[in-house]
């Protein structure tokens, strides 16, 4: 790392100026992305502010959904009685990512924001990088890719975007709350992302000194079933190949409401209406399924070392449905 | 990024703050350069390199200790990070009264070969059982994962520790 | 079914004896070390893969803060290659001129005065480069190929001939990739130069080596050389040679004039200290309907480094692993633009085995018997190729007691025939043959005036044991309790040792303890020849036996003292002795010399959609001769085991063309098998003592490897109808 001066903030208003007045400044949460960065030489700020501090802890729930705090972690979240109760897609996607230890440090703001897990993106000796230093190229399509995404890219970039939370949080039409120096804004998770095939160096809406305070996870209706697969080569501690976080409301065998998001696979979180369209209205069955999962990834653009994507990303989506819905094979 | 940093950027000196820790119990005051992490402050300048780096890049456990209880990856963690914390490493398991359960469970079992994995699973698998999740061997596999070991002792690991939380160390926490 | 002969002390599964310090976090491994004015050191490594330094400016660097010192091929000593060591050839001097062999080839050194400043000042050393296409494809056509290396290809009988006459014959291609040794231990090395005499401390599994190899490279005499490794956080054969960082390291000291310290980094350990080279091997067998073997051709092409070798016959062991009359195996490598591969846990073996024992399944399902039958069916029960017998052989019931408890039996034969759910379920086996090896060991035993003793060599435990076997195998031979028993180790200062490697250290060591030991016997009994006090004046060794920290006569037990007594009553402060091991003559002894054997069962579940596969279970059946600690043996079989699911399911080190970039190169992309891949394992010993050494042990380091990718492939086979030959079997081969 290069040398910067360490700051605490104590207040949201602090945290929030000083990063306003200093471009070379950056947050400090739980630092699982923001130190790796760092350690790689990707990142390099002059001044890192260090908001765990900040009272921005608590679950609180009310009629529109859950409100949970940006510095809460992982395993907070996760452990929370409604989500248990509630939120099965919430709390799956949150237990098979990472670790332990790794869900004790991660909050769920920076879970949000994390960076792309590319080698190739991680490494500063790697000239073509768009991400890094747009116009550079892309050396993952170049050469070697597994790990990458098929939704949302283009020859110029194809990290994916690899939090599982995220995936969830899409599906249920999750709200994120900022405050910057110009105050508060509340945007729809599923408009936060930007797609790596449009701008690879920018990947979100947030504009410098924003800083996520929380965000709202809304509740599905009573009856849904929802849950999250993930599927990897290990089994546990390793980043999705493909995942699918499902919901589904059905009543006598047809699907009134359904809810599709799609992991490992989209540079962003990538929400699928395509997918359910498809599932709305139509019978829960595993032909219904399949359909879905063939609309969800349309559009794939893909490379010989992701090709294989495309087919693992419906079959994992029809399993994750199937799962939910008790439809057998 | 690398080539827009100037070369003024690069030549820096470092910034050091000030980090007040209580470790194992005992109280540090320590002036650190920010960059230090918890697990370099722990063994280059607190005398305590029971905790070991693996990776540093938060892929492997074995820098794995508690702060405030809770099982973290002291690589990814800045020492500066910890100023008014409790931080917990192997070299604080062991009481006047002798080893912790899980240390000795650990050696009947041979739940270890090498060792430099070592702490880092003691570490975790102690918060494991204070987590509630050490009930069945798919648990202990499923959230022991975070902590790798190369020479494969995975299958005593699990055992040692079903062999303490079954003998109703499930609470022997801290 | 024989069971091993035990002895009260041999044989038992005593706890580790540095266990409480290893859980405790008070074992020292290299990067625990420390010296008073340690200087810091890092490596700046090449971006390209082949090619030549062309600019190369290091001012930025020298002045950055805390800098001591930046070397590179500019500054850089002439440095004599270190000597040829008992594996062959040194690796190559560091910085020696401009060229780049290999990306992440190391370039220069940074010496600050902490490790903060010593990255961020490489980080102002600019390079460029005139890089060549680097030659990184085992199939380039570029790519300077050896055949025969080392002289092992073998022929008997008439293999072409006989595969024109064969009923069947399965012919097929079977490739391994690069694989990453990659133990836990970030490998270090701390340099203290004081006058003209050299400490280090490395993560070294050859103390002995090292410092031959640092006395030779610096030119100072071996007694001024110490190489200490007391603790090692795994190695797998990285630390069987004196790397160029650690040269780099202890040449930093001796310019600075401070010590100094280097860790390398995880990625670091992919590109500086070997890994397992990958292959491409054709294999072809042919059998009679009846299942008898008539024909074996086994070729086989390896990388290997630019400028260095690698010892890795794989198809030398397809010669002696089954009666067959017909036999080729011809061995070739490739020169590439990568770095230097050297011995991996099980090298040659755990690439080789995966194709013979892949074919030998195919060849099965195409003859339609049982794949356990064909192997009894051309089982060796002497050498095959000289016909002797075996030193010790106990592979049938290996293959007996696996298929019993495995429940080999309940086995449908007709692949894609057994289902739980989601699950394909799928029974593969593999039979194990590991080469003998052994070197020459010295040891040293003392017993004290107290009556505890140590016993010492400059061997290293690695994770294998040694400690608490030797501490065992001394015990047993002085008759003193364990825990008054010492074993030292890990110091060159102490009586020559060979590496942990080759699974022949804990051959040659216990060998060479019991020599020692054997030898103080002897000197008390020298003490006490004219002894009229003692009841042992006059005996020789065929007449005493020892227990308890005495020694007592045979024809008379009653009659004995104590060792503290002798040595209290003769004024001696302690008895030491010398002990020697050689290897086993194999001309002499009228056997073929045996290393272990084993069998393998694995029972793989496949998901039928998402092609996710997992190992369900294993069963490993091993005769490792005599079995010296119950406990640490199996934990070597399991360890093994889980490193051949790894090789079977996640490992991969792949390198990109063009760049020579090793692709993954962290802990995060480069898969090791976690907790969760790890089910039931089942592990048994059978067999006897060997009869080729007197303790009758046969190591049993790397057998846990080899034989778990063939099973597993294999398994795939009969869960899902298809045959995977290439490593590592993925889902993406499945869907």
């Amino acid at each position: 790392m290069l040398p910067f001066e360490y700051a605490r903030a104590s207040a949201v208003d602090e945290a929030v100026n000083l990063l306003a007045a200093d471009t070379g400044a950056s947050y400090l949460a739980g630092g699982t992305t923001q130190l790796d960065l760092m350690k790689d030489g990707v990142l390099a700020p002059e001044r890192l502010v260090d908001i765990t501090r900040l009272p921005l802890r608590g679950i609180t729930r009310d009629g529109d959904g859950l409100h949970v705090a940006a510095l809460t972690t992982m395993e907070e979240l996760a452990a929370d009685p409604t989500v248990v109760e509630h939120l099965p897609i919430v709390r799956q996607s949150l237990l098979l990512g990472a670790s332990t230890q790794l869900r004790n440090m991660a909050t769920i703001g920076g879970n949000l924001l994390q960076r792309a897990r590319c080698r190739y993106f991680r490494d500063p000796t790697v000239p073509e990088c768009n991400k890094r230093e747009p116009g550079s190229g892309c050396a993952a399509v170049a050469h070697t890719a597994r790990m990458h995404a098929i939704l949302g890219v283009s020859e110029r970039c194809i990290a994916v975007h690899a939090s599982d939370l995220a995936v969830a949080l899409v599906a249920l039409d999750a709200v994120v709350h900022l405050q910057g120096r110009s105050g508060l804004r509340s945007v729809p998770l599923t408009q936060f992302y930007r797609e790596a095939a449009t701008s690879p160096d920018v990947e979100n809406v947030l504009v410098h000194g924003e800083l996520i305070t929380g965000i709202t996870i809304p509740f599905l209706p009573a009856m849904a079933t929802s849950g999250y697969l993930k599927v990897r080569d290990r089994a546990s501690y390793e980043f999705a190949l493909a995942s699918a976080g499902v919901a589904l409301v059905t009543q006598d065998g047809t699907i009134s409401q359904a809810r599709v998001g799609l992991g490992g696979v989209g540079s962003k979180p990538w929400r699928s209406l395509e997918a359910e369209q498809v599932l709305t209205d139509a019978p829960a069955t595993e032909e219904t399924f399949r359909e879905a999962a063939a609309a969800a990834v349309q559009g794939a653009w893909t490379v010989p070392g992701t090709a294989f994507k495309v087919e693992l990303a419906q079959r994992t989506l029809v399993r994750a449905l199937r799962n939910i819905s008790g439809v057998a094979s | 990024m690398a080539k827009a940093l100037s070369r003024q950027r690069y030549a820096q000196g470092a910034r050091d703050t000030p980090v007040a820790l209580s470790v194992n119990g005992r109280q540090y005051k320590l002036h650190l350069d920010a960059r230090v992490t918890l697990l370099d402050a722990l063994r280059d300048h607190m005398g305590l390199p029971g905790t070991k780096k693996g990776c540093d890049q938060g892929a492997c456990g074995a820098c794995t200790v508690h702060v405030n209880g809770r099982r973290v990856l002291s690589c990814l963690t800045l020492a500066a990070q910890c100023d008014g914390q409790e931080v917990t490493t192997i070299e604080g398991l062991a009481t006047p009264d002798g080893p912790h359960p899980l240390q000795e469970s650990f050696v009947r079992h041979d739940g270890f070969q090498c060792g430099f994995c070592t702490p880092g699973q003691i570490m975790s698998a102690v918060a494991l059982m204070a987590e509630g999740r050490a009930g069945s061997d798919d648990d202990v596999r499923e959230f022991m994962s975070g902590n790798l070991c190369r020479c494969g002792a995975y299958a005593n690991i699990v055992a040692a520790v079903r062999d303490v939380a079954s003998a109703g160390g499930a609470d022997a926490s801290l | 079914m024989s069971l091993v002969d035990t002895a009260p002390v041999i044989g038992a599964g005593i706890d580790r004896v540095d266990g409480a310090r290893k859980v405790a976090g008070a074992a020292a491994y290299p990067s625990d070390f420390n010296a008073q004015g340690q200087a810091y050191a890092t490596l700046l490594q090449s971006t390209v893969g082949a090619g030549r330094i062309r600019t190369l400016d290091t001012t930025a660097a020298e002045s950055a803060p805390g800098v001591l010192s930046v070397i590179t091929h500019r500054n850089m000593s002439r440095l004599p290659d270190g000597p040829i060591t008992a594996l062959g050839a040194s690796p190559p001097a560091p910085l020696q001129d401009e060229r780049i062999l290999h990306h992440g080839q190391h370039i220069a050194m940074v010496v600050a005065q902490t490790p903060q400043q010593a990255v961020a000042a490489a980080r102002l050393i600019e390079v460029t480069y005139d890089a060549d296409d680097p030659v990184t494809n085992l199939q380039d056509p570029r790519a300077e190929r050896m055949d025969n290396p080392w002289g092992l290809d073998s022929e008997r009988g008439a293999v072409a001939d006989a595969l024109d006459t064969v009923d069947v014959k399965v012919s097929a291609t079977y490739t391994t990739p690069d694989n990453t040794n990659n133990p836990l231990g970030l490998f270090a090395t701390l340099a203290v130069w004081e006058q003209d005499t050299l400490t280090v401390h490395d993560a070294t599994q050859w103390p002995s080596m090292a410092r031959a190899t640092l006395a030779k490279v610096f030119d100072v005499p071996e007694s001024a050389v110490r190489v200490l490794a007391p603790y090692v956080g795994g190695a797998f054969g990285n630390g069987l040679r004196v790397w160029p960082h650690v040269i780099l390291t202890v040449l930093a000291a001796r310019m600075t004039g401070r010590p100094v310290k280097l860790v390398l980094t995880r990625p670091q350990m992919f590109t500086s200290i070997g890994h397992r080279p990958s292959s491409i091997q054709h294999i072809t067998i042919g059998a009679e309907r009846s299942g008898e073997l008539v024909a074996i051709d086994h070729r086989t092409t390896s990388s290997v480094a630019m400028e260095d070798d690698d010892y890795e016959p794989l198809a030398a062991s397809s010669a002696v692993s089954y009666a067959c009359p017909n036999v080729i195996t011809r061995d070739s490598q490739v020169r590439l633009n990568i770095p230097n591969p050297t011995s991996m846990r099980a090298p040659a073996e755990g690439q080789g085995n995966f194709a013979l024992e892949s074919a030998l399944d195919e060849l099965a399902y195409a003859l339609g018997i049982d794949p356990l039958e064909l192997r009894l069916r051309n089982y060796a029960e002497n050498h095959p190729g000289n016909g002797m017998p075996w030193s010790s052989k106990a592979l049938r019931e290996c293959y007996e007691v696996g298929a019993e408890r495995f429940g080999w039996s309940r086995r449908d034969p007709a692949p894609r025939s057994m289902r739980d759910g989601d699950w394909l379920i799928g029974y593969g086996v593999a039979g194990v043959g590991y080469p003998w090896y052994a070197q020459p060991c010295n040891a040293r035993a003392t017993v004290n005036r107290d009556g505890s003793a140590i016993v010492r060599s400059a061997a290293t435990d690695i994770g294998t044991g040694t400690y608490t076997v030797m501490t065992q195998v001394s015990a047993d031979a002085l008759g003193i309790p364990l825990d008054r028993v010492r074993f030292d180790l890990g110091d060159s200062d102490m009586p020559h040792s060979p590496q942990a490697g080759g699974s022949g250290l804990t051959g040659a060591l216990a060998t060479a303890v019991q020599d020692a030991c054997g030898g103080v016997l002897q000197r008390v009994l020298d003490l006490v020849r004219e002894d009229a006090e003692s009841p042992l004046r006059g005996c020789g060794l065929g007449d005493v036996s020892v227990g308890n920290g005495r020694m007592h006569r045979r024809d008379r037990p009653e009659e004995g003292e104590s060792y503290a007594d002798i040595l209290a009553r003769h004024g001696q402060q302690e008895l030491t002795a010398d002990g020697t091991s050689t290897p086993a003559d194999p001309s002499t002894l009228g056997m073929a010399l045996a290393g272990a054997f084993g069998a393998k069962f694995v029972e793989v579940r496949v998901d039928a959609d998402l092609g996710v596969i997992r190992v369900a279970r294993v069963v490993s059946v091993i005769d490792g001769g005599r079995i010296l600690n119950e406990k640490t043996a199996r934990s070597q079989i399991i360890g093994g085991t889980v490193g051949g699911i790894g090789q079977a399911l996640f490992e991969e080190t792949v390198t990109d063309a063009g760049t020579g970039r090793i692709a993954n190169g962290t802990f995060g992309d480069y898969l090791v098998p976690v907790n969760a891949d790890v089910a039931d394992m089942d592990v048994v010993f059978v067999g006897q003592p060997d009869r080729s050494t007197p303790l009758g042990t046969k190591g049993v380091g790397e057998i846990g490897l080899v034989g778990i990718a063939a099973a597993t492939a294999n398994a795939v086979y009969h869960a899902t109808g298809t045959r995977i030959r290439s490593l590592p079997i993925t889902l993406d081969h499945l869907l």
